[in-house]
């Protein structure tokens, strides 16, 4: 993640670039918020942490194979899946569970339940990474090589493009599992009318339970895209990408999964942009997105995919 | 004379059902049958109870005491999921069809306990010989529909679990007066396919000319439970129900 | 052999095993006369009141007496007054904080951006200096601390209406989210941007000496601490009886109204936006107020003391003492004051002082490097968790609440009634459900 183009025309297209990877991190992310506010109209905090526990395992378990250097050839994709599988099974194991445990008994709850036991678990999962990994940043073996294309005064990391690709063919999964499965169907269901959807043979928790797996299996896959681009592992990583995440689902038009892609790929955009361009940009980018986020639900609380149908005639 | 030994063999049955929301008492003791073959109406004024009657049924709502038993089953110990597994059916108050969905998705939606697909597109068909006008409507999307084809789609979508007793919770709510016949002809109709049906309705007139028998329900209690043409004819009913 | 693999099994496939312990364990805390007699009874009861008004009425001449019969150096008396103060000081935000979550059922998680406004409106209003952009110091006529408390007040209610005005109308939710965003980006724009002295910090003057008929009363004496501990009391009787009169007014029916039935509210009449903007205005005006006495008593602030953590801690006293119950915030304040402050270091040097624990063969001597601050948090976000989860209520219910909470302040019926036109309705205002979800991709 660093811009080394010299001319100003190269610099934009280099921070282009390198926001359109942070870009797929945080649509991946979003994607989770997004699949679960459809269907249990919950915000869940907790998702942030989800995906912060993927780089955390990862680290770990990257630390204990003694991986420090790059690595080529078969044993790098074979890292590379690895990491990503045990990512996906980490966060979407723990958002099942945190769905279990904490949502699940408060579903008949008045609103506000559900919401402040989300940032109960939030503040659970920070406060047990940071008890077992410590407060200070822990640097990530980057294993995927350095280089890229050249092109011109912009190099194309050759990581930029594997996270590009991976997760526009895991969002064209998405879109398949959700329009054709029977899975799909039932999420689709539930998240219109779930009383319906139990009426024609849904099991409403089954499917819950399974939108959050999807939900976390995404961060999970982000948390390991996201580790390789930056390579810092930090307890609290996954507040602010969280908060930026949900700001891309909201732009979005949050329980649209095509709007969480594009917000998200747009967020990680403006966000490269202002951290290039403003003054003190690494700190005050997050305030850019927030404003971007208090901007859209003022003015276009639906988001920009988010058009209105009628739900009732 | 076959259609009466079928009427003999009971099919639904809710035994002294009693169902709480907080402290509020709003099913009181319940108790009705259903017998193969026939078609029942439960009628009663607004927030009588009718749709908690079934919403207990379908396991939306625990009841405090009581039993539900579909075919020598129990089925208030079940999940909604499971309930309409055993061939029991709702096509609930408000259509509640998904209006995000085309017409086609909702009727594979009705038949979501299937996996056969050669069996749902049959099934699709036979509802669109019911229903002609939903044919044309294949792939719209059903939130743009007009309330009668949506009534439509959401009868189709409960025959789709191909369903031995159908239950309709106010199928003629908010329909002009011949949408509302044409429901309750497609009702005997179906009834001819050899398909049981339970009917809440407010419409208690049309309810009692095409049902065979009939329950009336008043502030969660059963207060009468005659055959449909009885029924016409009681002071009570034509007074409440019927308008003098 | 055989049969505890399938013993473990029969466990693993029956989740209801797990759901009943949580349920008894419920029922323990709720049904309990230990909970819900006796200890609301100790806190609540009008002896009680005067028993613990009359504590805190004393406390400094009760805190001076103890130093008869104990060891000055654990028990230094301006020292544990100053606690008290800082302990009054988040008794404050519980009351502030409990007018939006509590009267007006909103989730304010960025609460702590108030309590920051708070704090930098006394720094720079009584020292009279501001930078400008230029980072140039830049005189302006100073304000006394009497005129701080105002103005803060009015600052930070204004930043509530501000950031309000525009997410109120949506569903809580967003507003959760938005006051988070809120919480985090106040202090990060006070570290980048110039004029607030950044990442320096800032020295805040310390209180006034008033001439009172009595004689001179110093509120900033840092070797006494008395005066201005009366003064921290006696704002928060005042926001005490702010809270009651609210609770009781027209106002006050109107935040029952739209927590219990938002719908209803606004048929009968009731401005949601208006009277919602109102408990975040109000709210946020008591929590500038809870930063101005911050501001003094801390006397050099920076950005970095005001993390998500004051928002949650905050949050975490309300509902474990009690939403929307005056009784109850102020104790889960102090409870949660009492055990961050004492229990917990307590228990750490207890720990870490064990001469058994020391000895390298005790299993238990891991524990010596256990350093509970650490946890902390952790501990707190336990506390919430399972307060919301097992005993929404809190430690001292208030009665309506209580009954909202547990589900039954409507019957379901009629709740799922204003469900369904909540549902068209929110087709108009509000983005969630109306939107092409995930039925159209």
């Amino acid at each position: 993640m660093f811009v080394l183009a010299s001319t100003t025309s190269g610099i934009f297209i280099q921070t282009m670039v390198n926001g359109i990877t942070l870009g797929a991190v945080y649509a991946l992310v979003a994607l989770g918020y997004t699949i679960v506010y459809g269907i249990v109209e919950l915000i869940n905090f907790a998702h942030g942490d989800v995906f912060m526990w993927s780089t955390a395992i990862t680290l770990v378990v990257l630390n204990s194979m003694h991986v420090s250097t790059a690595v080529y050839g078969f044993a790098l994709i074979g890292l590379l899946l690895l990491m990503i599988v045990i990512g996906a099974v980490v966060s979407g194991t723990l958002n099942v569970a945190i769905e279990r445990l904490a949502y699940r008994p408060l579903r008949k709850a008045p609103r506000l339940a559900p919401l402040i036991a989300a940032i109960g678990v939030s503040f659970i999962l920070e406060n047990i990474a940071e008890l077992w990994l410590g407060a200070s940043g822990i640097s990530y073996p980057d294993f995927f090589p350095n280089g890229g294309i050249v092109l011109g005064d912009v190099t194309i990391q050759y990581i930029d493009l594997v996270v590009v690709v991976l997760t526009v063919v895991l969002m064209y999964g998405l879109n398949v599992l959700v329009k054709s499965t029977k899975m799909g169907k039932a999420m689709r269901a539930t998240a219109q009318d779930p009383e319906a959807a139990a009426l024609m043979g849904v099991d409403i928790n089954q499917t819950i339970s399974f939108a959050f797996l999807v939900g976390g299996v995404l961060a999970g896959v982000a948390g390991v895209f996201y580790s390789l681009v930056i390579p810092v592992y930090a307890y609290n990583v996954g507040f602010e990408l969280g908060l930026i995440a949900f700001t891309a689902a909201v732009l979005g038009g949050i329980g649209n999964i095509t709007g969480a892609m594009a917000g998200g790929f747009l967020i990680g955009i403006i966000k490269a942009l202002a951290t290039n361009y403003l003054p003190n940009g690494s700190d005050l980018s997050d305030a850019v997105v927030f404003a971007i986020l208090v901007l859209v639900l003022a003015l276009r609380p639906s988001g920009l995919l988010g058009q209105q149908v009628p739900d009732k005639v | 004379m076959v259609g009466k030994l079928k009427a003999l063999k009971s099919m639904l049955e809710l035994q002294n059902i009693n169902t709480f929301y907080g402290p509020s008492h709003v099913l009181q003791d319940m108790t009705i049958k259903v017998n193969q073959g026939e078609i029942v109406c439960l009628l009663g004024a607004n927030a009588a109870g009718k749709t908690t009657t079934m919403k207990t049924i379908f396991g939306l709502v625990k009841p405090k005491e009581g039993k539900v038993i579909f075919k020598g089953e129990r089925l208030d110990t079940l999940k909604t999921d499971q309930i309409i597994k055993k061939g029991i059916i709702l096509s609930p108050e408000g259509r509640r069809v998904f209006s995000r969905m085309t017409v086609r998705e909702n009727l594979e939606m009705g038949a979501f306990m299937f996996s056969s697909t050669t069996q749902i597109a049959e099934d699709i068909d036979k509802v669109y010989a019911l229903f002609p006008r939903l044919k044309e409507r294949d792939k719209q999307i059903s939130g743009t529909m007009s309330g009668g084809e949506q009534q439509m789609l959401a009868i189709g979508r409960a025959l789709m679990a191909r369903p031995q007793l159908l239950c309709l919770d106010e199928p003629s709510l908010g329909l002009s007066p011949i949408l509302v016949q044409t429901v309750f002809d497609t009702i005997r109709k179906i009834r001819q396919d050899g398909v049981t049906i339970f009917l809440v309705e407010q419409n208690a007139f049309m309810a009692l000319n095409n049902a065979d028998r009939g329950y009336v329900l008043q502030s969660g209690k059963i207060i009468l439970e005659d055959t449909a043409q009885n029924l016409l004819k009681n002071d009570t009913v034509r007074a409440a129900y019927l308008g003098g | 052999m055989s049969a505890s693999p399938s013993h473990f099994q029969q466990k693993m496939q029956n989740p209801l095993k797990s759901l009943g312990i949580r349920k008894k364990i419920g029922d323990f805390l709720n049904n309990t006369k230990f909970l819900n007699r006796s200890l609301s009874w100790y806190v609540t009861g009008w002896r009680v009141g005067v028993f613990w008004g009359l504590i805190a009425l004393f406390l400094p001449q009760l805190l001076n007496f103890s130093t008869n019969f104990l060891d000055q150096t654990y028990f230094a008396p301006n020292i544990l007054l100053l606690d008290a103060i800082l302990c009054g000081i988040y008794v404050m935000l519980a009351l502030g904080l409990n007018i939006v979550v509590g009267y007006a059922g909103l989730l304010d998680l960025g609460y702590v951006a108030f309590f920051v406004i708070g704090s930098y409106t006394v720094a720079f209003a009584t020292s009279g200096i501001i930078r400008n952009i230029h980072s140039q110091v830049v005189n302006i006529p100073a304000l006394t601390f009497w005129e701080a408390i105002p103005l803060a007040a009015l600052i930070a209610g204004f930043m509530g209406v501000l950031l309000g005005a525009p997410t109120l109308r949506l569903r809580g939710d967003y507003l959760a989210i938005v006051t988070l965003g809120f919480g985090e980006i106040v202090p990060i724009v006070i570290k980048d941007v110039p004029f607030f002295y950044g990442a320096l910090g800032f020295q805040v003057p310390p209180a006034p000496v008033v001439n009172t008929p009595f004689g001179q009363v110093d509120f900033g004496n840092p070797l006494d601490f008395s005066a201005f501990y009366y003064l921290t009391l006696a704002v928060i009787i005042l926001i005490v009886m702010f809270n009651i009169l609210l609770r009781n007014s027209s106002i006050g029916r109107a935040w029952i109204a739209i927590r219990e039935d938002e719908l209803a509210a606004s048929a009968s009449g009731v401005n949601l936006v208006r009277i919602k903007l109102m408990a975040f205005g109000l709210g946020a005006a008591i929590g500038g107020i809870g930063g101005v006495f911050n501001g003094v008593m801390t006397s050099s602030i920076s950005y970095d003391q005001f993390s998500f953590q004051v928002s949650i801690s905050v949050l975490i006293m309300i509902v474990l003492g009690g939403i929307g119950s005056i009784p109850g915030v102020i104790v889960g304040a102090i409870l949660l004051r009492f055990i961050d402050v004492y229990v917990i270091s307590t228990i750490s040097n207890m720990l870490q002082t064990n001469t058994a624990l020391a000895n390298p063969s005790n299993p238990f001597h891991f524990l010596v490097s256990f350093n509970l601050n650490t946890t902390k948090f952790l501990i707190f976000g336990l506390v919430l968790l399972l307060m919301i989860i097992l005993r929404p209520q809190g430690i001292i219910p208030n009665k309506r609440r209580q009954l909202e909470l547990k589900g039954v302040g409507l019957a379901p019926e009629e709740l799922s009634v204003i469900g369904e036109i909540e549902r068209e309705e929110e087709g108009s205002s509000a983005p969630p459900e109306s939107v092409e979800g995930l039925g159209d991709i």
